[in-house]
């Protein structure tokens, strides 16, 4: 039952991923051929030089064949090329991906131990002024624009506490280049970050326990515990949150590309060296087949995310049929 | 109970007569109308969009009569100046009115959150009346399409297009629905295959109605409240996407004034002249905040289910 679940799964799944590809193909097909970077810097370049740069990047085949032989490259884990720096997207990546690795996951960590507390005690208490503040929270960091937050946060813990002659906190980067990169000092530099996504995370998920807690609560089996005399901490935590939070790994599962995407305008506005800001440069520098291999990275997990949450919601809740 | 009759169940008998439908079809209306005003945080919210809206459209009056200020005149002699009588919320570098910036950037970020929530809305609301309604080989190949585009993690998808396609306000927002409409079409979709169980479509069908009459007349209504709950919850979320993108200056191009590319150079104002920071960001906060606010009021007036 669940093999053949999974196989159906894996199988619309590999549609999905084929589909990307299509999506890529028409995006990079527009953009083919019309433009070799660094052209422009290097005026000196004689059209011979021009059509052996094309040739090296694949510019002057046919698309359908640049195509193919991207695709048979993906197929093999090579993504092909920068074409600024000509060393390979893959290599860039798994620079990257370190970085951008220790910051979401302490973010959706940190977002994890602050959202589950809150939100059972929202549902707990519901309609008391506990519960009040944090719907207002909640629903004001929805309409935060993270960039935002992170702009004040630097003014207020870099910029201003600096300008005072307190202690502050650094802006910008992964770890200090003089004399920096042991564990305090990266953990300096996580905190602003960090604290501007896992909030982010914390709006989202605080609700989604409080109301998925409330449901639970509601249950028959529920009733039965306490019928029996079970005590109420039992009654809450053991069959209550457990059950309450199944879904919530269908939520992470979902935050498993956001492990590489969801943190890219915080990357940017923290000169964070992650995987976004370097899809976010190599746009600007009009680095093709470094953006696109980094897009097609994503959305990989994306698929393989939402194909685990999918199974294991399964295995967790006997209650959902896997159909 | 009685807050879940739909505009379906109460037009069985007559639903194919003309006019006939009409009566009982207000009335649910009208009740979630009275819903919404009942929900006084939610009408200020509302009225507060509104008030938004209308500033942003008169905005060359507000600058004339006002501000007295064109957003891109610059005035190399009053750089930086602080918030004060002469400029309400003070100048940025080149010394342009904050806020008839602000006004006029409201007109492209609002306009564009709109734009965007039209295009998505009507095709997602296309396509997932297709798929729901025809079912079959057309619903596995749209939605595999819609899968395929939810697939992609929007930023990605955003930068690329938009360093294909140059942004303006227009193109933003195409950008944007490109992504946008998928949601939508999986709503619809699902809505479109519990109507179509009802017995009023049966009924219609055997006087003959044909398909196009079928969508249009009686599933369009009934999936009517799905799609302004969808449209008022997206608003708030498109302006927000829309300011990163202007931010990381991928959107509007300067010197247009948009909400996201005021705060582009924020960084280098840190030390000097704080304002430049604070002013945008919080336009957008109040603005998305009304629209959330706003959104969930609409929720809980037209699908009291969804509470």
């Amino acid at each position: 039952m669940l093999a053949k679940y999974v196989a159906r799964r894996f199988l619309a799944s590999v549609v999905v991923v084929l589909g990307v590809t299509l999506i890529t193909l028409v995006l990079m097909d527009r953009t083919r051929g019309t433009y070799v970077p660094g052209i422009d810097l290097n005026p000196s370049l004689r059209p011979e030089d021009i059509a052996r740069l094309r040739a090296d990047l694949g510019l002057d085949r046919p698309f359908y064949l640049w195509y193919i032989t991207w695709i048979w490259g993906v197929l093999h884990g090579d993504f092909g090329r920068s074409m600024i720096d000509g060393s390979t997207v893959m290599s860039h990546i798994l620079d990257r991906l370190p970085n951008t690795l220790e910051l979401t996951a302490t973010a959706i960590v940190i977002g994890l131990i602050v959202a589950v507390p809150l939100g059972v005690v929202g549902a707990l208490r519901r309609g008391s002024k506990v519960d009040h503040t944090m719907t207002v929270v909640s629903v004001a960091g929805f309409a935060v624009p993270q960039f935002w937050m992170g702009l004040i946060l630097i003014l207020v813990f870099s910029v201003t506490l600096e300008q005072h002659g307190l202690p502050w906190l650094p802006s910008s980067g992964a770890f200090s280049a003089v004399n920096g990169g042991d564990v305090l000092d990266r953990i300096q530099h996580l905190i602003l970050p960090a604290t501007v996504l896992s909030f982010f995370y914390t709006s989202t998920w605080s609700r989604f326990i409080r109301s998925s807690m409330l449901e639970v609560l509601s249950q028959d089996y529920i009733r039965t515990a306490r019928a029996k005399g079970m005590s109420e901490r039992r009654v809450v935590y053991l069959h209550g949150l457990r059950n309450a939070l199944i879904p919530l790994i269908t939520l992470i599962g979902l935050e498993l590309p956001g492990l590489v995407s969801g943190g890219l305008v915080v990357e940017v506005v923290f000169g964070w060296p992650g995987i976004g800001k370097l899809a976010f440069e190599r746009a600007l520098q009009y680095d093709y087949t470094t953006v696109m291999g980094v897009t097609f990275f994503a959305t990989l997990l994306v698929v393989a995310g939402n194909l685990i949450a999918d199974v294991l919601y399964g295995i967790l809740d006997p209650r959902i049929r896997l159909a | 109970m009685i807050g879940q009759s739909r505009v379906a169940e109460l037009e069985l008998p007559g639903a194919a007569v003309e006019g006939a439908s009409t009566r009982p079809a207000q009335s649910y209306w009208n009740e979630s109308w009275e819903r919404l005003r009942a929900n006084r945080i939610g009408m200020a919210a509302g009225v507060l969009i509104v008030v938004l809206a209308l500033i942003a459209i008169a905005a060359p009056l507000f600058s004339l009569a006002v501000t007295h200020f064109q957003p891109q005149t610059i005035d190399l002699g009053a750089t930086f100046a602080k918030p004060g009588s002469a400029h309400l919320l003070g100048t940025d570098e080149l010394g342009r009115d904050t806020v008839t910036r602000l006004i006029y950037g409201g007109r492209v970020t609002l306009g564009v959150a709109f734009l965007t929530v039209a295009v998505s809305l009507t095709v997602g609301a296309g396509v997932g009346m297709l798929a729901g309604y025809y079912g079959g080989w057309l619903d596995d190949i749209l939605m595999r399409l819609v899968d395929t585009v939810l697939a992609i993690p929007a930023i990605f998808l955003f930068i690329l297009m938009s360093i294909l396609f140059r942004p303006t306000p227009i193109s933003l927002a195409l950008i944007i629905a490109s992504v946008g409409w998928g949601n939508v079409a999986r709503l619809v979709r699902g809505e479109v295959l519990s109507v179509k169980q009802r017995d009023f479509i049966l009924a219609t069908r055997s006087i003959g109605a044909r398909d196009v009459r079928m969508m249009v007349r009686h599933l369009l209504p009934n999936v009517l409240p799905v799609l302004i709950v969808a449209a008022s919850l997206g608003v708030g979320q498109i302006i927000l996407i829309e300011a990163a993108l202007d931010f990381l200056g991928l959107g509007i191009q300067p010197p247009t004034a948009s909400w996201g590319n005021m705060l582009t150079n924020a960084e280098s104002y840190f030390f000097h002249s704080f304002w430049l920071v604070i002013f945008p960001g919080v336009t957008i906060f109040i603005t998305v905040l009304a629209s959330n606010i706003f959104g969930n009021a609409i929720r809980d007036a037209f699908d009291p289910r969804l509470k």
